[in-house]
């Protein structure tokens, strides 16, 4: 595959499935510079994976398998590695916030599922984004019947955390 | 709040996005890290590769070209060679098994898992193979007659190098603790 054809079929993805990293940058990194670096991590897998793709899956499972894929491993990185050495080149904002209106509950959301631990944040995205058992056992790589036990608990733990939101609380 | 409604403040999510992106920074990054996907194995392990053969060598035709030979010298050379080879073989091995694992989180992880596994046996092994060099040579040093001043320089050397590599070797055991932990997190119920 040219160079040519690996950056359009990369833009194609981006331009499709930008909300989908968004969505895993927000809950995987707090900062606006984590999340501005999760985000670079992330589309420069995406970009790295694009020759690999052989269709054997969606593209939005397969963008969403490496997202994941790729904030596990940042999550574990960025607690001991500062970002001191990155040059000044290296640190201008990719991602810029626009003028949309924030929900306080959708921010009370991705609190909650931030404060799950790394590997129930990603059965959490791929739960509320509405994937199968099935296809969330292929992405994660575990049985269906253990997805089923970990999302019985990730339910239960947002429930109470909703509860204890006074303010939110419905 | 029970989990549908739950699901229904994930579902209002505007469809307009939060962040717009940079796309020039973005293309300007990507160019900068497309080039550093090499890993630290590889790096080691070429790095491993060039020391070995080169000093390996170079004792070689030094002790073979400028008489009188001098046979831990050569002992030295064979025992670099030899850890060259075994750094090569080692990585044909890794880079053979690298496709064997899935790409799901759980495949990641445990090819991770596996890098890490290599790199703590690798630098462990390396660290030791210090103390046969270090013995090595200085058994040439005596040989050949050199000061002890000069011999002890290379003790303080070896020692240090020694120290360094233990340094390395526990970012390596660290880095393989924490991969531990994700994976047991994954895989218990």
């Amino acid at each position: 595959m040219s160079e040519l054809e690996q950056n359009h079929i990369f833009e194609t993805w981006l331009g499709h499935h930008k909300s989908l990293v968004f969505k895993v940058v927000r809950a995987y990194a707090v900062t606006a510079m984590d999340q501005d670096d999760l985000f670079q991590e992330i589309i420069i897998q995406v970009w790295h994976s694009v020759p690999t793709f052989r269709q054997q899956s969606s593209t939005t499972t397969w963008i969403y398998r490496i997202a994941l894929n790729t904030a596990l491993k940042w999550v574990s990185n960025e607690r001991k590695h500062s970002k001191a050495q990155e040059t000044l080149d290296n640190v201008q904002a990719i991602l810029q916030e626009t003028k949309v209106q924030i929900d306080e509950r959708l921010t009370w959301l991705y609190e909650a599922i931030y404060k799950l631990d790394e590997i129930d944040r990603s059965i959490t995205l791929l739960l509320l984004d509405g994937f199968s058992y099935k296809e969330m056992a292929t992405i994660v790589g575990i049985s269906e019947s253990n997805v089923g036990v970990k999302i019985n608990r990730i339910k239960k733990q947002l429930i109470t955390k909703s509860k204890q939101q006074d303010h939110y609380g419905i | 709040m029970e989990f549908d409604e739950i699901q229904k403040i994930w579902d209002s999510q505007t469809h307009e996005p939060l962040w717009s992106i940079n796309e020039t920074a973005l293309h300007k990054r990507i160019l900068v890290k497309k080039e550093k996907v090499s890993h630290i194995a590889n790096f080691s392990e070429l790095l491993l590769l060039v020391v070995n053969i080169g000093a390996g060598s170079l004792t070689l035709g030094l002790n073979y070209f400028k008489p009188p030979t001098n046979l831990s010298l050569y002992l030295m050379s064979a025992w670099m060679l030899g850890t060259a080879l075994y750094v090569l073989v080692s990585r044909i091995r890794r880079l053979k098994s690298s496709d064997t694992f899935d790409r799901s989180l759980l495949g990641e992880l445990k090819q991770a898992m596996s890098m890490a596994t290599y790199q703590v046996r690798l630098s462990q092994l390396m660290r030791w193979n210090i103390v046969p060099i270090g013995f090595l040579s200085l058994l040439g040093f005596w040989e050949s007659g050199q000061s002890i001043w000069l011999s002890l320089g290379l003790l303080i050397f070896f020692g240090m190098t020694y120290f360094a590599g233990g340094w390395e070797h526990r970012i390596y055991q660290a880095k393989k603790r924490e991969l531990e932990a994700l994976l047991t997190k994954l895989e218990q119920k």
